[in-house]
């Protein structure tokens, strides 16, 4: 049961989108992000619209699972969508109590949630391509120039690697410990939330120390393999920009030049 | 003949947290030749763990030095090198794997040596070849059996091209069949590359094909030679707390009923050809 959460919704295929450098990719979908929040008429959104069509069909993803990622943040939308329409001002419609309705509010309110829904599915479309380790791997080399400035780099993608590799590690443990609690007599299903969280508690405790003893063996074992940091490890697969990242930045310059020049 | 490990008079002494200090190690004189198998058993808290983390330079000793392959493991500056010539495998499968996948796993011992990737890719090929774990290079580990985790910890280690490999409990969390796979892998490692193989374990089954075994007893080496020698001793065996392997005990309580059979029985087959003689 709970083992089958799948971390990172990676769909693996061999399209130019999947086999972009991570690196670039980033990039694509920071420019992207900026660029959807320079768009200032409904126009623009064509330019967007656009460029996300190109992405999805180059990337072979079904659109199915692009939505599939809006709907643990639907609340969030919705609730944009309200504080719009009631919190702007104009040109009143509708008149309920305290409550006004504008028609300013409701193209502020349709605007921001296209700017969402976009927002959304932009950065999905990134983890749906690109697998975690790939993500890890070009976040490292995009953080590499600042480590002059003390940010660590290797650290954190070495961070991230692992808690990747112990997320099912520990959901395991965590099925086998609620196992071994229920045949008990523990409860973890009924009662208020209250209730469940705090019968969660006898449950995190062993979580923890399993935690913290397997973190312990894991360094041991690391430094038995002659790790020391990242300054003088090589790499077993180098990241390589090819032909297709340069096209790509062809077309987000293009793209970025579109709704810089739709502003006007 | 060259030493690959070679200690003496060691000492290690730790505090445990209950204030009381305890003498895990009390003067372990031992010395591990060149493409030797040695077996190391034990019961729990006889200090055999604690003496392969002192192989490898993971502990330090109190008093005493340990030479791996005419290196002091005192030597800070040549701690890698020292951890390179020796690799370790661990208990847990799940808690010595780093990487996602099992290829980048494999990697990641040669990545911290600084190999040229070229060079790594074709050692990661290899390692993975020699555990006959090829065709799961792609998969995440979380998806494997205990002993097809357990074999890649050990491609891991045969990647950094180690001249010894130091075995600590590898088999104690598997299941009959994973414990089989590694021991199969191990005992292929040491006869067809001449890997040096120290194995610490407390069943005795596996100790049977080593070309030498020491037992250890609250920090001190009691016991050492060949797996025959050493089990025939059934009752100093037991007064240990330690098993001898199934068939040398059937054999032990059928000499005790008056059958005429050699003391230095340890696999099924010998077993078979001394019942046949009988008569």
């Amino acid at each position: 049961m709970i083992k089958d959460i799948t971390i990172g919704q990676y769909i693996p295929a061999d399209t130019p989108v999947h086999n972009l450098d991570p690196r670039s990719k980033i990039i694509i979908t920071f420019v992207f992000i900026t660029a959807l929040f320079l768009v200032n008429t409904f126009f623009g959104y064509i330019y967007i619209l656009a460029f996300m069509g190109i992405a999805l069909g180059l990337s072979k993803i079904s659109p199915k699972y692009l939505f599939r990622g809006l709907k643990p943040l639907v609340f969030i939308i919705v609730l944009t969508a309200i504080l719009n329409i009631f919190m702007t001002e104009g040109e009143i419609i509708y008149k309920l109590w305290k409550l006004t309705i504008t028609k300013e509010g409701l193209i502020q309110a349709a605007f921001m949630c296209i700017r969402l829904v976009f927002l959304i599915t932009g950065a999905s479309l990134l983890t749906l391509t690109t697998s975690p380790i790939a993500l890890t791997d070009g976040i490292e080399k995009l953080l590499n120039p600042f480590k002059k400035i003390g940010v660590p780099a290797h650290e954190l993608a070495m961070m991230m690697t692992i808690a990747l590799r112990f997320i099912p590690t520990l959901l395991e443990e965590t099925d086998k410990i609620m196992k071994a609690q229920m045949a008990r007599g523990a409860d973890f299903e009924s009662g208020n939330m209250i209730a469940r969280a705090k019968a969660m508690v006898p449950l995190l405790v062993p979580l923890f120390i399993s935690a913290f003893r397997r973190a312990d063996e894991l360094a041991m074992a690391m430094e038995a393999r002659c790790y020391r940091g990242g300054d003088k490890r090589t790499r077993m697969k180098q990241l390589k920009f090819e032909m297709r990242d340069i096209y790509a930045s062809i077309i987000t310059i293009a793209f970025g030049g579109l709704i810089i020049w739709s502003r006007f | 003949m060259t030493n690959m490990i070679k200690t003496e008079s060691v000492k290690h002494e730790y505090t445990s947290h209950t204030g009381k200090s305890i003498m895990a190690l009390n003067g372990i004189d031992i010395s591990i030749e060149k493409g030797e198998f040695v077996a190391i058993l034990g019961h729990n808290g006889s200090g055999k763990s604690t003496l392969a983390k002192h192989f490898n330079a993971l502990l330090l000793p109190n008093s005493g030095t340990i030479m791996v392959k005419n290196i002091d493991t005192k030597n800070e500056e040549m701690l890698w090198e020292i951890r390179q010539i020796a690799g370790m495998v661990f208990q847990n499968p799940d808690n010595q794997i780093v990487a996602t996948i099992v290829e980048e796993d494999v990697a990641f011992g040669p990545e911290n040596l600084a190999v040229e990737s070229k060079e790594i890719r074709k050692r990661v090929d290899e390692a993975l070849k020699a555990v006959d774990m090829y065709e799961y290079r792609k998969h995440g580990p979380h998806l494997l059996s205990g002993g097809q985790k357990q074999r890649i910890a050990i491609a891991g280690i045969i990647a950094m091209k180690p001249e010894c490999i130091i075995l600590d409990e590898p088999t104690a969390m598997l299941d009959p069949s994973g414990r089989k796979e590694v021991i199969d892998t191990i005992m292929k490692l040491n006869q067809e590359e001449g890997i040096t193989i120290v194995l610490i374990t407390h069943y005795m089954d596996e100790a049977v094909n080593a070309d030498r075994v020491y037992v250890m007893e609250d920090g001190m080496l009691v016991m050492d030679g060949t797996p025959k020698d050493v089990f025939s001793q059934v009752e100093k065996m037991k007064s240990l707390g330690l098993d001898v392997p199934q068939v040398t005990e059937i054999c032990h309580e059928l000499r005790k009923e008056g059958i005429k059979l050699p003391a230095d029985i340890l696999t099924v087959e010998e077993m078979v050809v001394e019942l046949c003689r009988l008569k």
